[in-house]
């Protein structure tokens, strides 16, 4: 009884420490966010890299705001020693992990035996470059580069890639039905339960604007297509910077 | 006597180590991205930060040096981009350096007087300013005068010849006219400023033709601009939302 009775309370108590917890500066961030836009949804506000800045995370997209609410920035932050692009940095590590919550049953993967990288891919069916991209498969996994594909139908849910893409999930030999709909087969016409909705809405969410996209294993978007040996020299180079202008 | 020595060594080691704006700006941007030209750098309304034009577009640089942001600002309280009225700012300083003996000016004929005055960056090879011209007539009849800027486009071969043909003619407003209608304005050649304001508007980051700005230097969408009534509009209000900010 008691137990029952105490654990809500913990749970209450729990509650009102997390609201607690919000510093003055991260309030008063939100609070400028919105005020310049009031239908506004913030994922996250915290201390930014800038000093006296928080930062708030915004759909696929990073904000500065200065620590008493007055100033808002939006563009790219810089880290100008180190030469390296904080916000999309914080935005790779964001997408990193809304990327790996994906199970390996919601991919279709195509791995080498001993896999070096792991590339995540948002393919549509019908893309041009995501069939070039798949066409060359064997030559990714022979460098030892894993692809997991995610589905992204570009014309979205209610489109004829939407449906090809639940019938390429739904049929028996899943890979080999990929490939022949890759070729430009149309895929046996197919209804089960399936991810294909979700890893579109995942996309938005990670900045995918176009197929192909492929992300890497910490979370940067390194490309669209990209030839076999592009891909495996991105992979080899992930963490160094690369800014616009050079 | 050694009090005063150290005091004025710590001085010295101070103004050592104190970079103009233009230095701190110009050695960030140079380690970000070498290629990238600074044109103007002045102190920004963030505290904390320079502001400069570096490619003809904005950057925001801290004092230190240490951090760089690529893209706009704004004042939460006041709702207002201060990379935009920063931006025509540096515009309105730029453009009252350039006299009418380098314009072509469509003033209202008399008994009209002119309320508002336009620049308008424009080519004549370009669709959208041959139709803002041809509308010339009720912009003017609005109370509008329009400058006239060259600002032919690399993507027109030729236009800066046609610029050029127009501007070496008798009577230039006539040729412009014409050229605008469709005419081959002819192959004359003379001392022109064709050039300077074309190197002009790259530096000022004028993205297209045609681009209007008010006296005040702020940029109007082109749809409203394309209509003689909106921009009548338009620019009453910001002279009565300037007049209220003074």
């Amino acid at each position: 009884m008691k137990l029952h009775y105490c654990l809500p309370l913990a749970l209450a108590a729990l509650a009102a420490f997390a609201q607690a917890a919000e510093k003055p500066e991260d309030a008063a961030a939100r609070a400028a966010l919105q005020q310049l836009v009031p239908q506004i949804k913030i994922d996250t506000v915290e201390a930014a890299p800038l000093p006296g800045y928080r930062q708030a995370i915004v759909g696929s997209q990073v904000v500065y705001v200065s620590d008493d609410g007055k100033y808002m920035l939006q563009g790219t932050l810089y880290d100008v020693q180190n030469k390296r692009d904080l916000t999309s940095s914080r935005l790779a590590v964001d997408h990193k992990r809304k990327v790996d919550a994906v199970p390996e049953s919601k991919r279709v993967v195509f791995a080498p035996p001993k896999p070096k990288y792991k590339v995540t891919v948002f393919t549509d069916l019908d893309c041009g470059y995501c069939r070039k991209l798949h066409s060359q498969i064997a030559d990714y996994n022979k460098l030892g580069i894993e692809v997991d594909y995610l589905f992204f139908p570009r014309s979205g849910l209610n489109s004829p890639s939407y449906d090809k893409a639940v019938s390429v999930w739904c049929a028996k030999d899943r890979n080999a039905a990929f490939t022949a709909a890759k070729a430009g087969k149309t895929p046996t016409p197919a209804k089960c339960d399936n991810p294909v909705a979700e890893e579109y809405k995942l996309g938005a969410q990670v900045g995918v604007d176009g197929t192909p996209s492929v992300y890497a294993p910490d979370g940067t978007r390194i490309g669209g297509y990209l030839s076999p040996t592009e891909m495996l020299s991105k992979l080899e180079n992930l963490g160094k910077a690369t800014l616009a202008g050079n | 006597m050694r009090f005063v020595f150290i005091v004025s060594g710590l001085l010295l080691a101070a103004v050592a180590s104190a970079a103009t704006p233009e230095e701190t700006v110009r050695q960030a941007m140079n380690a970000l991205a070498p290629k990238v030209k600074v044109d103007a750098v002045q102190e920004s309304t963030i505290p904390g930060f320079y502001e400069a034009i570096a490619g003809g577009e904005f950057v925001y640089v801290t004092k230190d040096g240490r951090y760089v942001i690529d893209g706009n600002a704004y004042d939460v309280a006041n709702r207002r981009d201060l990379t935009a009225s920063a931006r025509a700012r540096v515009r309105k300083d730029a453009l009252d350096k350039i006299g009418p003996d380098k314009r072509i000016v469509f003033a209202p004929p008399a008994p009209l007087m002119a309320k508002h005055t336009v620049t308008v960056f424009t080519d004549v090879d370009c669709p959208f300013c041959r139709r803002f011209h041809q509308q010339i007539a009720q912009y003017n009849a609005k109370g509008i005068a329009v400058d006239y800027i060259f600002y032919p486009l690399q993507i027109h071969p030729g236009a800066d010849k046609h610029a050029e043909a127009v501007w070496c003619s008798k009577d230039r407003p006539n040729a412009f006219t014409a050229a605008m209608a469709g005419k081959d304005p002819g192959k004359a050649t003379c001392a022109n400023p064709v050039s300077e304001l074309t190197e002009l508007a790259k530096t000022l980051g004028i993205g297209g033709t045609p681009t209007v700005l008010a006296d005040d230097g702020t940029q109007i969408s082109s749809q409203i601009a394309m209509s003689p009534d909106q921009l009548a509009a338009e620019l009453d209000r910001l002279a009565a939302s300037s007049a209220a900010h003074n």
